[in-house]
């Protein structure tokens, strides 16, 4: 059979598409024989090429390469030089064709004919839909009303991010909304408070020894989980004589905890208690690291200000309160485990702890986060190898200044509809989950328009039923979504972009290598229909607005407006393209489809700590400051966090301590915790229409292309459930939903497991009506100090269909 | 005469399924719909099968990835009634000759490690995704029975060797002593299925644990 080029990988790059000629391998042919002579000299003649571009599956941002044979995309697979996934890819890269072939996308775009929500569409021109926008954006300029546009946003990458909040900014809104609010805010402000870099950290795993990982789904969905995966086979047998312990802390038995060496079942919430009650060991046997507590750590023992008032230090804080006795009594974890742990972790280094959804996503989530985090620093693993470190910055060149006019100047004086960082949620940036109740009860004021952008709020927001009256009653609404997902059915007009394929677009990676990576997202194929990039629409938007937003772009295209940028990377004269002209270093980059600046150098003290100390703070002073500024001084702190319903008072509130979790719902009538848990196979939901995924969607537990609930066997005989039987699942958020009853052992007796990937009512034949949408239980708690929702707080009851 | 082998460390295997989906785009095998995978009839050359064991909160699971085994003495091709499966003499693959297949699933069933499977179905491209059917492999219609081919196409790098995230999967030639698979098979940690079959099957697992 044809041997063709395919292992010389050629690099073709250009233009050169889709030289369809000689012998036009149609698919769709059942070719059972073998091929003649003339067929495989054919075969050999037509254009078989390898092209790079960057996955768009999950934010992760690995490196991939794209055969592409005269025109049409047949198979992915990983860039072999790529830092990050070098070369490897997960199930969700490798099907990515699936999204480019989508049987079901919109083919261009499109206006609303029937009532919201019907489906039913009218096709209009390009020039229709961009006038008509513009038209909507301009009345509202016009009308001292710019501030009620709102742009919702889940997954920004690369200058996307910056070209929305920059439209946002020139044409007066201050409603940028994006999605870390259901998702990793309060770890990133964990993060900020302790280190002054309010983001992920980077994991130097290839030199790590000790993983202990609080509720993260490390091998499933996890920063660059391609990353983790290649890594984690590193770290158990990369290095001879060298296999990394891996010990997971979690309320449900995990992949990852299946892959751990040590699961650690604890009760949901309470695992910022079990990292002091390791601490307490750590501390009273004298384990910690010594060097880096001093030279480097900011309120570890007792201190006195500059006014000689005595504060208390995190070690005093952490011996008087959690000893592992009164640790077990509040996480169910044992006491001899608590003290094994702390000693294997603070014995085994580079040692390192992580946590994220289930521990941060709580009441006490940004507590429990900076517990988990001064294990890091006892450890003295924070920026030392094998160990947390901060990502540096890609050097991309500093966008140019906006200048506002009087209308944007207005509209940005404008309070925020979701009320982040006001005295409702004064640490929040954004509060996704805040919009349904402030578009009902238009607080502070009404929505006018709506902009959806790669976000789906009618399938991944809590409660669900809010978000779609909200999105009745918004009277312009816009989609950008390639697909018709179920929020874009209650679109006016959809605008729909390319898919990753098919797009030109920068992918900064999230913090992970430690070192700036730059991938370079470039289409494989030509556009498939009548889609348009959003970068370009709305810089079409902005030249036809005029005025001082056109001026905020000067840019004919995101091309032009990528190049601006990325012309910062060739000025650094860093990193593995450099050349004397920017020309030869953008067709380098295009060549090998990203920029990287290796390697990582630990210790850069006055980079890695930005905090008023400048050291790693235990006691978080920019916490304090934050608060005293949302309370109007210091001496209001207390009655502050009383209101936020945070216990702690005083200096405790401000270092790493327990709060016993809130929870919804009363014990006696909803008796289980739910845990909506994330998979590899679909990254919340969004590979739901893709039909190989669906098929190994929950192999883990045998379950494919429907709901289950996970539920512990002896609880489920208790309450006469049988295996595979119809269950409904009850939430106080007053909704219900039917899913298959699954034993598992793997459940504990208090917490019921939904994964966190189906039930759309819209997005495509193979997404449509299949399985039950978990987040209609979730009741819409926020956090009131950080805005973010705290999903692990429902409690819910589970009976018989 | 290469004696082509597969390595899959069981220690490093996250259970992540990018094996099963690179040979699925790989090799044109299409998706079955809910109601087929209920019935079971999903085709996966290579599939991951996962064991659960134990009681809460002393569990267990294990994770085994399997794709043929290109055994050296295989049952399926013995009972094959018009060698449509046949052992391939030049590469050592068991391979097929799916214009000779009956469809009467002898090998299905003789094969003691579920490898093969049958085209219950006329195999289903809906429009647009016949875009993605790689040239090289042909398609199989309903009746007859495929299985994995360790990507004899593109010998020898299957799509799942290259695919694997964690490192996992390793593929060479046994006969070669020098090989990194040769070398992973005399690991004390490597274990092939049902041994006692006397199948001899050319895919070694290396347990996990220390």
């Amino acid at each position: 059979m044809a041997k063709i080029s395919r292992r010389t990988f050629l690099r073709v790059l250009g233009t050169g598409a889709a030289a369809a000629t000689a012998y036009g391998l149609r698919p769709g042919g059942s070719l059972l024989r073998a091929l003649t002579a003339e067929e495989k000299a054919a075969l050999q003649a037509a254009q078989d090429q390898w092209l790079p571009t960057v996955c768009g599956q999950c934010p992760g941002g690995c490196g991939m390469m794209v055969r592409v044979v005269d025109g049409r995309a047949v198979k992915i697979d990983g860039l072999p030089a790529h830092p990050s996934n070098r070369g490897k890819t997960c199930p969700k890269g490798q099907n990515g064709l699936q999204v480019l072939y989508d049987p079901d996308r919109i083919q261009g775009p499109m206006k609303r004919a029937g009532e919201r929500g019907d489906g039913e569409w009218q096709a209009i021109s390009w020039d229709e839909a961009i006038t008509e926008v513009t038209s909507k954006l301009a009345e509202l300029r016009s009308a001292g009303q710019p501030h009620t546009a709102t742009f919702l946003t889940g997954r920004v990458q690369g200058q996307m991010e910056g070209l929305i909040r920059r439209f946002c900014q020139a044409y007066g809104t201050p409603n940028y909304v994006d999605h870390k609010s259901i998702s990793m805010a309060a770890t990133e402000l964990a993060h900020g408070y302790i280190t002054g870099h309010r983001r992920l950290f980077g994991y130097d795993w290839e030199n790590t020894n000790y993983l202990l990982s609080f509720g993260v789904a490390f091998l499933e969905a996890y920063q660059p989980t391609v990353r983790n995966l290649r890594l984690s086979g590193y770290m158990r047998r990369g290095r001879p004589h060298q296999r990394a312990r891996i010990v997971q802390v979690d309320t449900r038995f995990s992949v990852t905890a299946a892959k751990s060496d040590e699961w650690v079942p604890i009760r949901p919430g309470t695992d910022g208690a079990l990292a002091l009650g390791m601490a307490y060991i750590i501390i009273g046997e004298g384990l910690y690291n010594r060097d880096f507590i001093t030279r480097h750590t900011f309120g570890f023992e007792d201190w006195t200000d500059d006014d000689g008032v005595t504060h208390q230090g995190f070690k005093s804080l952490v011996l008087r309160d959690y000893a592992p006795g009164q640790v077990e009594a509040i996480t169910g974890v044992p006491a001899e485990s608590i003290a094994r742990l702390a000693r294997e972790f603070a014995t085994t280094a580079p040692a390192v702890a992580i946590a994220s959804r289930s521990a941060s996503m709580q009441s006490n989530g940004l507590f429990n986060q900076m517990a988990v985090e001064a294990l890091n620093a006892l450890a003295g693993s924070f920026d030392n190898r094998g160990g947390p470190i901060i990502q540096r910055p890609a050097p991309y060149l500093p966008w140019p200044d906006v200048h506002l006019d009087a209308a944007a100047e207005q509209g940005l004086a404008q309070p925020r509809l979701d009320h982040a960082g006001t005295e409702r949620y004064p640490l929040a940036e954004s509060v996704y989950q805040q919009l349904p109740e402030s578009i009902a009860s238009q607080d502070p004021y009404p929505v006018n328009a709506l902009f959806l952008y790669y976000t789906n709020p009618l399938f991944s927001s809590p409660e669900v039923e809010p978000v779609r009256n909200a999105l009745k009653n918004v009277p312009f609404i816009v989609s950008f979504s390639p697909f018709l997902d179920d929020s874009s059915m209650y679109a006016d007009l959809i605008l729909p972009d390319h898919t990753y394929l098919e797009r030109l677009q920068d992918v900064e990676m999230v913090p992970s290598t430690g070192y700036p990576v730059v991938g370079l997202r470039q289409p494989v194929v030509a556009p498939l229909f009548d889609t348009r990039h959003t970068g370009d629409v709305l810089l079409e938007i902005a030249k036809k607005l005029g005025g001082t937003v056109e001026l905020a772009f000067p840019w004919d295209d995101f091309e032009q407006l990528l190049q601006y940028r990325v012309n910062g990377l060739w000025r650094s004269e860093q990193g593995n393209i450099i050349a004397t002209e920017y020309q030869h270093f953008w067709e380098e980059f295009r060549l090998r489809s990203f920029w990287a600046d290796p390697p990582y150098r630990f210790g850069e003290w006055s980079r890695v700590f930005g905090t008023p100390s400048g050291r790693y703070e235990f006691y978080a002073q920019a916490l304090k400051a934050d608060l005293a500024q949302a309370a109007g001084g210091e001496e209001q702190i207390d009655a502050l966090l009383a209101k936020m319903g945070v216990q702690a008072r005083g200096d405790e509130a401000f270092l790493p301590h327990y709060e016993p979790p809130q929870a919804v719902g009363d014990p006696a009538e909803y008796p289980f915790y739910l845990n909506t848990y994330k998979m590899m196979t679909h990254a919340e939901g969004r590979g739901a229409n893709q039909p190989h995924l669906q098929e190994i969607l929950g192999t883990f537990l045998n379950q494919h292309w429907d709901s289950w609930i996970e539920i512990n066997p002896s609880t489920a005989r208790r309450l006469g459930i049988e295996n595979e039987e119809q269950v409904w699942v009850e939430s106080p958020a007053g909704e219900r939903i039917k899913v298959r009853a699954i034993y598992y052992e793997g459940a504990r007796p208090d917490v019921v497991n939904i994964p966190f990937e189906l039930g759309h009512e819209a997005y495509g034949r193979y997404a449509r009506g299949r399985g039950a949408n978990p987040n209609r239980l979730v009741v819409n708690y926020t956090n009131p100090l950080t805005g973010t929702l705290n999903p692990f707080a429902t409690r819910v009851k589970v009976y018989k269909a | 005469m290469p004696r082509w082998a597969m390595v899959i460390d069981l220690d490093k295997c996250t259970g992540c399924q990018a094996c099963t989906i690179a040979c699925r785009m790989e090799n044109n095998v299409p998706f079955a719909g809910h109601e087929l995978a209920d019935a079971g009839r999903a085709i996966f050359w290579n599939e991951v099968f996962v064991h659960i064991e134990g009681e809460y909160p002393n569990v267990k699971a294990a994770i085994t990835p399997r794709p043929c085994f290109h055994c050296e003495n295989p049952p399926c091709v013995k009972v094959c009634p018009v060698q449509a499966t046949y052992k391939d003499e030049e590469s050592g693959l068991v391979l097929q000759r799916y214009d000779r297949c009956i469809g009467c699933r002898y090998c299905t069933v003789a094969c003691p490690y579920g490898a093969r499977y049958f085209n219950w179905y006329k195999p289903e491209w809906p429009p647009g995704t016949e875009n993605y059917q790689n040239p090289d492999v042909p398609l199989r219609p309903k009746g007859i029975v495929e299985k994995c081919l360790f990507c004899e196409h593109r010998l020898p790098i299957p799509a799942c060797v290259q695919a694997c995230s964690s490192g996992a999967r390793f593929f060479g030639d046994l006969d070669d002593p020098e090989g990194q698979v040769s070398q992973l098979a005399r690991s004390p940690r490597a274990i092939r299925l049902l041994e006692d079959l006397g199948t001899e099957p050319n895919c070694i697992y290396l347990k996990e644990g220390q």
